[in-house]
């Protein structure tokens, strides 16, 4: 930080370049948290972590024994250690006291997006909540016909108000706030849906992973879904090489054009039949709109088929450049999807075992270089380019249910099932002074038992 | 100060961006056309030299500049892209002389980050389509239809991740780019693709080439015959194409800029980061390449973008220096050299830090400031106004008037300086010792006071007192004619051309007469109604000797009258409105315009455009210029007239592009002043102060004079102590003689007048300075110099020791009277309550200053306070702390006396990034940020509940478009407590891009007006390439978007003066003010810098 912010005082490096450099070596470097910690409120496994995203401020966590609490990460409500250590307790805890709590465990828990006067709760009662965080109350309700998954709301959404839920049943529903009602059912898995997310590029577009194996790509205002990742496909050769150098005279380079034609031509078709082509996902041009309306509701019967995990697609995550997916699954493996063109980029992420009866909650860093992800006790950092382990970090004791990248503070929020909620940061070098401080505490301690 | 602020730029960028060579004004003319981040200057190529044409804002701050020519287009186009996504294509309007939009588009995406090493804007030479990298892994393509005719754009996805140049390819049937990337193991490859543009993808391309160089960043491509492309690396530089393959080592360097000398592409220039020039030969036989050369050309500022102009005159534009305009000559100089400079371009980024100092205590502020880095580096004092280089001085009480006069009609050199009393008039000559003695002549009368005298025609010298009007030869020094007033009456007021005398009599009576030869003759004589309180007959015709107007400006009716010379029939009668009589009136002329000016006797002038054909007075304007009388003169300073209006604020009124602007001069009350061009103090002036008379050279006309100090060394912090009238400086010099590039740091002490080093404390190795700070402590009457640095080792991330070092000025040498290890960087010092308060990486810690037992005094530490990821940019005022953290905004802390505890109080709980933060009052702190924006936060004392009052609450935002890396309360202008500006607080920035600007608080009914005025002229003076500035304007980082709030763009508001008459007549309209109140209150703003 020291060298970077030299050479930004004169502009030797780009200020975004700054932050993304500091950013990324901050959270390389990340550990569990010697001077924040969170007090745990719940009483059961945690299941569900996220903080606010207009404030970055406030950290609402679900758990198994159906609370649902909201800490303030910024302000400490008291220190330890001689002020060195922050001590976060939640702000208010709502359980199954509570006239509207939910009976069953809470399997998530989100923010609106657009402010943090509203939150809402899935659970396995059958029920998702949304609820008014000054008052606490329920201000609505929906019945869903089995025990909710995962709930999602898009976070660039300006002209819906909709919450995506995953159930055990095979429809993916959508619940209108702005309503109250169902706007949608998005059928096609052939099993329950256990994760599902939002596409950070387009708001019409939702991304589910079902029980099935199988990852969707829906577009909410059309039917059925335009899109099924196949793990067997992956983008190697997916530029058709020029096979005469067009250089050298003319004679050649009309070869080349008809060759390249060859080429392109089978490329073409690919595109059209195995109704991939993405760009739908980033950008609706007038091209891929035709292709798209020829597609959907007749896709061949082959390629609806298609699985993106064997087992269940436990977890899913897009990047915040809207680029990549990545996804976790019952088989223990994690994929990474190019998601403008469907593919399976085949990055091998070395994980050993993942968590296959309970959706796990992923996070990735902001630029898309490190995922993490609850893998059994631990969670580890991947590298995304190349799947290696950079990190691994121990604490809890028992199962890791989900993960929170906070990009602001570039730290990690870890829930489980030992009902922790434990905070990896970048490390301070303040362990010499709580080191004084203990000492200090153990002189006067001495002082005391000496005088008495 | 408030929550309402007026930002404006005092110093406009500096810092050469983008530079390209094209005919963009016209097919045969030769433009260098200049980006310095936020503008385009356009200059045109001479035999003489380059001629700006063109200098405009443009409302973003510039990622791509390229010129291109469409197929059957006569001239070039110019495409600019911005940082903010935007990009527009210009082509200049030969006939209207002004930059016209072709075409204009957003680029911006949903999908995809930012790339981290920066946007890429490239052209194909083929001008089949325009390429843009501005998100990681996508590659965006605006084609070109068979019209030149931009098409809708296109993105392909680019899998190469870290792309660190594009390039297009000469010379192929179809688009083709080469990228140059990195792979997630750090090796460095280049690939080619060719754009299909009907399948909207890549093919793959021609060739490509892995493994290149480690430190390869740069790529050049070769335009035909040859094609193919030039990879630059720090050891190597490689030829590459379909077919060869070409590589040579070179001295370790990093290519910074390259410009190509010849159209075949054969030789290139390349600039380095230590300023080096090298040129770089592909050798060729038979349109093969065979081989390359390298060859050392010389030494230049480090180079941010080099172009070759013509005929060897090369220029180069500079991040880090001066830019320069360069002669490559044939042969070496003695130096070995190749490298002749021609020109500097004045250049004060970055302004890496600055202070605000009254050198002269004259009440005016200069800011002095650590720019330029590398070699580079320099100290710049920068100042408001104009300064006149005093040669000589003499003691003289009651001045009442003074000329110089020649010997000889044809002489070049005034000889004579005639200095008027009240009662007796003294003539000062040089002699042949070059001093300036009393003399006489003897044909003029020296026991009166003078009324005017100046030289005529036929070696003659023309005296004029309250009786007579004497004509003395200038050779024989005696008296050949005489003219005295009728009886009764006396001489009031006079003036004189070389062949003319017009004078007033009491009664109202003006007379005139012509000079002959050894003779005076009144031709005309008039009688007006009243009294005549002053005349001017300087000619502004084609003859300098002879004026066909007369300028008479009257008591009673308060009025300026325009007669015609001989005959004084009156043409004008232009009443002035008010009370005040007009004091001096003058015509002028400037650049090819004729002007009346007509000061008054309360400080005010009043300038009229005046047709000399049929003496006619239009547009007329009033400025204040100070309190007192103002007595107009004119002068000539390197070529150009000039007028200098003497009062108790004296002030140059000069014209540029056809306006009259007026620069203060940085000298008190001016009672007169008179040219005086003598042999031995070329074009100097004479200048009679309250008891004094100084002779003097004027600077530059120009509003803000920059004096350089060249360091050859880094200055990164600099600090003035008023008590030792010293500097002290925080430097770093690279040492580039050695192979491993290593550095030293210095705190240096200068003198506060001659900038010289007068004492050197050489910090440790690896040790840096990184704060400084004069200060004083309670209990103690001396003042101290402290210093923060850290120990950077080479092997640890962060510096985890540092010291804080206490020197004393002694004799002129730094003492160290004590020093404290620390546990880190000392980011930031400030004196805080008789201690010394320093920003330890993520700590605040608070020292007292102690006596020790025997006598000496040490540093000890009372309190911290934690909680920051790095604080990085502390003020305080009171016993309030405001920090600027690395990413965590702005907080308030408060030091507790009776606890002895720092806690915080509130904080601004967004996350931004910070650069700078600085007090505006009690309540409201102000910042900068990473994404160039600025904005204030209030604290939110009489919240009702904690959570409120903990919250630093956001209250204006605004996009600046500059890196701000320092704020300082002060001011570049001379505050006169009388005037209304003198009242409104201001803080100076300076920034990366050298631009030194002004926020000023207004009072609300000010900043309401002022909106009310800034909303309108978005409406009527539209950006270059159709650029909003309301949405330049809005605050913008990654998270969000919003609108500017409670800061007003004053470089916008200002820019109502260049308006034409109808338009401001349209926003006077449209407002409901008269275009005068308008012109006022804006001109008042502009004295702000």
């Amino acid at each position: 930080m020291w060298k970077e912010t030299r050479e930004r005082e004169f502009g030797n490096i780009r200020p975004n370049l700054f932050s993304s450099r500091i950013s990324k070596s901050r959270v390389s470097s990340i550990r569990l948290s010697n001077y924040k910690e969170i007090v745990s409120s719940h009483r059961g496994s945690v299941n569900s972590l996220q903080v606010d995203l207009t404030e970055g401020r406030y950290l609402l966590a679900g758990a198994s024994d159906a609370t649902v609490a909201v800490y303030d990460i910024e302000r400490a409500t008291d220190y330890d250690g001689g002020g060195l250590i922050a001590k976060h307790k939640s702000l208010f805890v709502i359980n199954k006291q509570h006239e509207h709590g939910h009976k069953y465990a809470i399997s998530s828990a989100i923010w609106y997006p657009i402010d943090t006067g509203l939150f809402v709760t899935g659970s396995y009662d059958h029920h998702i909540n949304v609820w008014d965080t000054n008052t606490t109350h329920v201000v609505m309700n929906f019945k869903m016909p089995g025990k909710v998954y995962r709930t999602a709301m898009s976070s660039i959404a300006r002209s819906h108000m909709l919450i995506a839920a995953g159930t055990e049943d095979v429809q993916v529903r959508l619940c209108d706030i702005a309503s109250g009602a169902f706007a949608h059912t998005l059928s096609g898995h052939r099993d329950g849906v256990m994760s599902l997310e939002w596409s950070t590029s387009s708001e019409y577009v939702l991304v589910t992973g079902g029980c099935d194996g199988a990852i969707r790509f829906w577009d909410i205002r059309r039917a059925g879904s335009f899109c099924v990742l196949d793990q067997s496909r992956s983008q190697i050769g997916r530029r058709p090489p020029l096979l005469v150098r067009p250089m050298t005279n003319k004679k050649s380079s009309s070869t080349a054009q008809s060759s390249s034609a060859k080429v392109r031509a089978p490329q073409k078709k690919l595109a059209n039949g195995n109704a991939l082509k993405p760009h739908a996902v980033c950008r609706i041009s007038s091209q891929v709109k035709t292709a798209k309306q020829r597609l959907h509701p007749g896709m061949l019967s082959s390629h609806d088929r298609a699985t993106g995990h064997y087992g269940v697609v436990t977890g899913l995550k897009v990047t915040e450049d809207g680029m990549y997916l990545l996804s976790a699954g019952s088989d223990s493996r994690l994929r990474l999807w190019d998601v403008e063109s469907g593919c399976n980029t085949l990055v091998n992420f070395e994980t050993t075992r993942l968590q296959s009866s309970k959706a796990i909650q992923m996070a990735v860093s902001q630029d898309s270089s490190l995922a993490f992800v609850p893998c059994m006790t631990t969670a580890k950092a991947f590298d995304i380019w190349s799947g290696q382990t950079k990190c691994t970090f121990r604490g809890h004791y028992e199962n890791v249910n989900c993960c929170w990248y906070d990009a602001l503070n570039q730290e990690l929020y870890t829930g489980g099932n030992d009902r922790q909620i434990l905070v990896w940061s970048p490390s301070k070098s303040i362990s010499d002074e709580v080191d004084e401080w203990k000492k200090e505490q153990a002189a006067t301690i001495d002082q005391d038992n000496w005088s008495d | 100060m408030s929550v309402w602020n007026y930002v404006v730029t005092a110093h406009k960028p500096t810092n050469v961006t983008h530079s390209c060579v094209g005919n963009f004004t016209g097919p045969q003319e030769l433009n260098l056309i200049i980006a310095k981040c936020t503008r385009i200057e356009i200059h045109l190529l001479t035999p003489q030299g380059l001629q700006a044409m063109l200098d405009v804002p443009i409302y973003g701050r510039i990622a791509t500049l390229e010129l291109f020519r469409p197929h059957g287009e006569p001239q070039d186009l110019l495409f600019v892209a911005t940082e903010r996504y935007k990009f527009c294509v210009l082509h200049w309007d030969a006939e209207a002389a002004e930059v016209i939009t072709r075409a204009m588009g957003d680029v911006s995406d949903r999908i995809g980050r930012p790339t981290d090493n920066g946007q890429i804007g490239i052209i194909d030479p083929d001008c089949r389509l325009i390429g843009l990298h501005l998100y990681d892994g996508l590659f965006k393509v605006i084609p070109f239809d068979n019209k030149g005719q931009l098409k809708e754009a296109f993105n392909i996805r680019l899998e190469e991740l870290q792309v660190l140049d594009i390039k297009f390819l000469y010379g192929c049937p179809r688009p083709t780019i080469v990228v140059l990337y990195q792979d997630n193991k750090d090796a460095r490859h280049v690939k080619t693709y060719e754009v299909t543009l009907k399948d909207k993808d890549f093919v793959e391309g021609p060739w490509s080439q892995n493994n290149l160089d480690n430190g390869a960043d740069l790529l050049i491509p070769v335009p035909p015959p040859l094609c193919g492309v030039l990879i630059i690396g720090e050891e190597t530089i490689v030829y590459c194409s379909a077919s060869a393959f070409k590589a040579i080592p070179i001295r370790p360097s990093i290519t910074r800029a390259y410009g190509r000398v010849d159209a075949d592409g054969s030789r290139y220039l390349l600039g380095d980061h230590n300023g080096l020039l090298h040129l770089l030969v592909i050798t060729h036989e038979r349109e093969k390449v065979t081989g390359l050369k390298i060859e050392l050309l010389g030494e230049t500022s480090v180079a941010s973008s080099i172009s070759y102009l013509d005929n060897a005159v090369v220029f180069v534009g500079s991040s880090y220096g001066d830019s320069q305009l360069i002669k490559l000559n044939l042969h070496p100089d003695a130096k070995g050299s190749y490298v002749e400079v021609l020109e500097r371009y004045v250049n004060l980024g970055p302004i890496v830090d600055f202070c605000v100092v009254d050198l002269e205590r004259q009440g005016q502020g200069q800011v002095v400031t650590c720019s330029g880095a590398y070699k580079d580096g320099s100290l710049r004092i920068v100042r408001n106004g104009i300064g006149i280089n005093e040669q000589a001085s003499v003691e003289l009480q009651g001045i009442k008037g003074m000329w110089s006069l020649r010997s000889a009609s044809d002489d070049p050199h005034d000889t004579f300086l005639v200095v008027s009393f009240i009662s007796e008039t003294r003539i000062l000559a040089m002699n042949l010792e070059d001093e300036l003695e009393e003399t006489e002549i003897e044909g003029f009368y020296s026991n009166v006071q003078t009324l005017f005298c100046h030289d005529a025609i036929y070696d003659q010298l023309v005296q004029v007192t309250s009786t007579s009007v004497r004509l003395v030869s200038s050779t024989s020094r005696e008296l050949r004619h005489e003219w005295f007033a009728p009886a009764g009456y006396s001489v009031n007021v006079a003036t004189a051309s070389a062949t003319q005398v017009l004078l007033a009599t009491g009664g109202g009576h003006l007379v005139y007469l012509e000079i002959g030869d050894g003779v005076l003759t009144e031709v005309k004589n008039a009688q007006l109604e009243y009294d005549i309180s002053c005349l001017d007959i300087n000619p502004i015709g084609d003859n300098p000797n002879y004026s066909q107007l007369a300028a008479v400006g009257m008591w009673t009716d308060i009025s300026v009258r325009i007669f015609s010379l001989p005959d004084l029939n009156l043409i004008t009668k232009e009443h002035l409105g008010g009370e005040i009589i007009p004091r001096s009136v003058l015509l002028c002329s400037f650049e090819g315009i004729s002007y009346l000016l007509c000061a008054l006797g309360d400080g005010h002038l009043l300038n009229f455009v005046l047709n000399t054909s049929n003496g006619e007075l239009t547009d007329r304007k009033k400025v204040s210029l100070g309190t007192q009388p103002i007595a107009l003169r004119t002068f000539s300073s390197k070529n150009a007239t000039h007028v200098f209006a003497a009062s108790d604020r004296p002030t140059v009124i000069y014209s540029s592009n056809k306006k009259l602007l007026y620069s203060n001069v940085n000298l008190k009350e001016v009672s007169y002043m008179c040219p005086f061009n003598s042999a031995a103090f070329p074009d100097s002036l004479a200048i009679a102060k309250e008891g004094e008379l100084t002779i003097g050279t004027i600077d530059d006309i120009q509003k803000l004079h920059i004096r350089s100090i060249p360091l050859g060394e880094h200055a990164r912090r600099i600090c003035h102590q008023e008590q030792t009238r010293t500097f002290a400086i925080c430097s770093l010099k690279y040492n580039q003689s050695s192979v491993e590039d290593s550095e030293m740091h210095f705190i240096r002490l200068l003198d506060d007048q001659t900038f010289e080093f007068i004492s050197t404390y050489p910090l440790d190795q690896f040790e840096c300075g990184c704060s400084i700070l004069s200060c004083s402590f309670s209990d103690d009457s001396n003042v101290y110099y402290c210093v923060g640095t850290a120990y950077v080792m080479p092997e640890e991330n962060e510096p985890t020791k540092g010291r804080i070092l206490v020197f004393a000025v002694e004799d002129g040498k730094l003492q160290l009277i004590a020093e404290k290890e620390t546990k880190g960087a000392v980011y930031s010092l400030n004196a805080f309550n008789g201690k010394l308060l320093a920003a330890i990486n993520q700590k605040i810690q608070l020292y007292k200053w102690m006596l020790r037992d025997d006598g000496s005094r040490e540093l000890q530490s009372e309190c911290g306070h934690h909680g920051h990821i790095l604080a990085l940019y502390v003020q305080t005022r009171g016993d309030f702390i405001v920090v600027g953290d690395l990413m965590k905004s702005i907080s308030l802390l408060i030091y507790k006396h009776e606890e002895g505890a720092i806690e915080e109080r509130a904080r601004d709980y967004n996350a931004n990034w910070m650069s700078a933060v600085e007090i505006l009052d009690d309540d409201i702190y102000l910042g900068a940020e990473n994404n160039f924006n600025l904005f204030t936060v209030r604290k939110n004392s009489e919240g009702a509940t904690d959570e409120e009052r903990g919250r630093l609450e956001v209250v204006g935002e605004y996009h600046l478009g500059e890196f701000v890396n320092r704020f300082r309360h002060g001011s570049l202008v001379m505050r006169l407590p009388d005037s209304d500006v003198g009242q409104i607080p201001t803080v100076i920035f300076g920034t990366v891009n050298g631009v030194i600007g002004v926020i000023a608080s207004l009072p609300h009914e000010q900043y309401a007006f002022l909106e009310m005025l800034q909303t309108n002229l978005r409406k009527i003076i539209k950006g270059v390439g159709g650029l909003s500035h309301e949405q330049w304007r809005s605050f913008y980082n990654e998270k969000k978007t919003v609108d500017a709030k409670n800061f007003l763009d004053g470089d916008l508001i200002e820019s109502f003066l260049d308006l034409s008459r109808n338009r401001m007549e349209e926003i006077s309209k449209a407002m409901n003010v008269p275009v005068d109140e308008l012109m006022k209150r804006v001109e008042e703003l502009t004295r702000l810098h």
